[in-house]
């Protein structure tokens, strides 16, 4: 397989780079921009994702407007936060009436306009502006797109069939698209999107993965649900491959054998696509002189290497910290952080650590690329461990039939599919996954509940809603379960809960986990621990590329157990592809 | 030919389904009127969250929120008289106000769940 270079897209205008979190979109899309730019092209790269970190990638702040990177001549970037896309949207629609009705008024409209569809909306409605303003994109040869993790990326680009799809069928006009009617009148500027999207000369589908046979699964499943919307032009990248494994060294070895065994997995939907690597590469892909580097060199001069020393003290093994977690008795322990950290790892194996030492322990996992599975791949599970799984669609499914089920008796058949039309809205997953999520942690009143969350942004919005819940169950008439009552309370108090975040000893992950303990912070739940998982540091190896990553570990490591916590774990890199119960009981032992 | 207005609280839907819980009263409500307008009677359900203009502009809801804040919602009016403060009407005043039967504010076969009891 070849190397990717960003020639090799230089016909297509709009770029949309999309994978599992963690598989390095971000990176890739800005080394791309720079890339092209020194070629003589103007670009604008456009942000997507609530948890960006495009101000960490070129050191500056980006707003919804696209601005001038600093040093790089050609190259705009903008950052279409949906968060704050939601608060001009609501700025805009509840603005024009104050002093007009009463403050309590305005408040109220203000708080039903916080929901998470409002913000779906908002950010949708940002992005088509965005692709159909010719004035602007005229101006520039390339857009590209730094899109969210894959599951909100297929939202997004989904969304517009869907809306197309359902302002034609809604056949009473204020539905459940609330805060969207205002929107029906911008069809037309909705089916342009499309029509952009679905036009192979124009755009093109960036599929990052890792040598990770999660990573390849995730991509099939991209790219098969945007081919179905007309996105067929698509391009897969393999990000992170080592080219040659160091004979003798098994840390080199190994890491090189699990990436050629996956790469022996890749779907057959995925070999059809035109596909191309990228090189593992030792350093931190923060500053446009990195970003550079990135098609040209695995490794950076020494020059620009910096020399730390970190005190192992500070550093606990998860085995120490299992111990804590069991003497403390936490009721609920989440690991949070980035997708692709490993969260699902490290509860697997607090989970599995808890019911060792003999407590009762139910796992289970929100994210929706869940690979739990993959985990205990064909392993005996322990007699007082069981585990679950949130999956969205299903939890939808429980939701309208339990609707349904309690109305039917009161309702003829039209004011029936009347409600059922509601029930097809885009809120109700939301509200199905945190209703969801609220029972599972109310198991924690008889066994210890693990639970495994999605990536960053989606989580927040989870809390988020747990926030605006309160509000709204002061005022709600309709009957509320005890579960989502008691969740808040619950999960702020330190003594019931032990929030964990995860990350690894990188750049990017170590930044936006800073981010998600801020916004944890703000809502009154406070970290106890971070866990610095994959870590090649303190592993043996001599690779060159695996020991020169290893060193440039440090400098994140420092700055997680120097700055951000006064409790860190660490948690080495393993030579085995997933983690089956025996290599678990090995780690916690 | 009576004309019947509600004003609704902020909603995010007018059957309540978004709410973390359902409201039964919320559902019923929508089906009615979702009924009553179907069959061409002049009524019509304004939400504070969508249609905030219709709230300013109604004098008599005006004053009640200035007076009684957002709680006062929802608001009924009928013939531009306000009738119903705080709740929603119920299907009987739907059809007293319009002047029909009852039953009619149903349509289409009421859909009844049945309790089939097999012999053994």
């Amino acid at each position: 397989m070849q190397n990717f270079h960003p020639r090799l897209l230089k016909e297509t205008p709009f770029l949309f780079f999309t994978g599992k979190g963690g598989v390095g979109k971000t990176s890739t899309a800005c080394a791309t921009a720079v890339n092209l730019t020194d070629q003589g092209k103007k670009v604008l790269l456009v942000s997507t994702d609530p948890a960006s970190n495009l101000q960490d990638v070129f050191g500056m702040e980006f707003s919804n407007q696209p601005m001038q990177v600093e040093n790089i001549d050609g190259l705009y970037a903008c950052n279409l936060d949906p968060e704050e896309a939601a608060k001009s949207y609501r700025d805009k629609v509840v603005g024009p009436f104050r002093g007009k009705l009463p403050d309590s008024v305005v408040d109220q409209m203000e708080e039903q306009l916080s929901g998470a569809c409002t913000v779906e909306i908002a950010a949708f409605d940002e992005f088509t502006n965005l692709l159909t303003n010719y004035d602007l994109i005229q101006d520039f040869d390339h857009v590209i797109f730094d899109t969210a993790p894959t599951g909100h990326t297929l939202r997004l680009l989904q969304l517009p069939s869907a809306w197309n799809g359902f302002l034609e069928e809604s056949t009473h006009g204020a539905s459940c698209l609330g805060p969207l009617s205002g929107l029906a009148a911008k069809k037309e500027l909705y089916a342009n999107t499309v029509k952009v999207l679905a036009d192979s000369t124009q755009t093109k589908l960036v599929l990052v993965t890792r040598p990770d046979l999660s990573t390849f699964v995730e991509a099939e499943r991209a790219s098969s649900e945007l081919k179905e919307i007309g996105i067929k032009n698509q391009l897969l990248i393999i990000n992170g491959l080592l080219k040659k494994p160091m004979d003798g060294d098994e840390i080199s070895t190994s890491f090189y054998e699990r990436q050629q065994k996956a790469l022996k997995e890749l779907p057959t939907a995925l070999k059809q696509l035109e596909t191309y690597t990228l090189p593992f590469v030792s350093y931190s892909l923060i500053g446009s002189e990195s970003l550079r580097y990135l098609f040209k060199s695995y490794v950076l001069p020494s020059s620009m290497q910096e020399l730390v020393e970190i005190n192992n003290d500070d550093l606990k093994t998860i085995n120490q910290t299992i111990n804590e977690l069991n003497e403390k008795n936490s009721r609920v322990i989440m690991t949070m952080g980035k997708g692709g950290v490993g969260k699902t790892t490290i509860a697997s194996l607090i989970a599995v650590g808890l019911a060792k030492r003999g407590k009762k322990v139910h796992l289970t996992t929100t994210d929706p690329a869940a690979h739990l599975d993959f985990v205990f791949r064909d392993e005996q599970v322990m007699d007082n461990l069981t585990i679950s799984k949130i999956d969205p669609s299903a939890e939808v499914e429980k939701y309208k039939f339990e609707v349904i089920r309690n109305a039917s008796t009161a309702l003829d058949e039209d004011a029936l599919s009347y409600l059922e039309e509601d029930l097809n809205s885009p809120c109700t997953e939301e509200i199905a996954v945190f209703r969801a999520f609220a029972d599972v942690v109310e198991k924690s009143n008889e066994e210890i509940v693990v639970i495994d969350t999605a990536p960053t942004g989606h989580t927040l919005l989870l809390l988020d809603a747990a926030k605006s819940y309160e509000k709204e169950l002061s005022r709600s008439t309709g009957e509320v379960p005890v579960a989502v009552q008691k969740l808040l309370p619950r999960l702020r108090n330190p003594e019931e809960t032990s929030v964990l975040i995860v990350t690894l000893p990188e750049a990017t992950p170590v930044f936006e986990a800073t981010r998600l303990q801020q916004d944890l912070i703000r809502a009154g739940i406070h970290p106890k621990s971070w866990i610095i998982n994959q870590s090649l540091y303190g592993t043996d190896t001599v690779d060159p590329v695996l020991s020169s990553k290893a060193n440039s570990e440090k400098l994140w490591i420092k700055k997680v157990s120097e700055e951000l916590t006064t409790h860190s774990t660490i948690v080495k890199w393993q030579p085995e592809d997933k983690l089956g119960n025996a290599k678990i009981q090995e780690l916690i032992n | 030919m009576s004309k019947v207005e509600i004003f609704d609280p902020a909603l995010c839907c007018p059957t309540g389904v978004c709410g973390p819980g359902v409201d039964p009263e919320l559902t019923r409500v929508a089906s009615s009127v979702f009924t009553l307008e179907k069959k061409g009677y002049d009524i019509k359900r304004y939400n504070l969250g969508t249609e905030p203009g219709m709230f300013v502009e109604n004098q008599v809801v005006n004053q009640v929120l200035h007076d009684k804040g957002p709680d006062a919602l929802p608001v009924v009016l009928v013939n531009g008289e306000m009738l119903k403060v705080g709740e929603y009407p119920s299907n009987e005043e739907l059809a007293t106000w319009f002047g029909i039967q009852e039953s009619e504010l149903r349509m289409g076969k009421p859909k009844i769940l049945l309790d089939v009891k097999f012999a053994k």
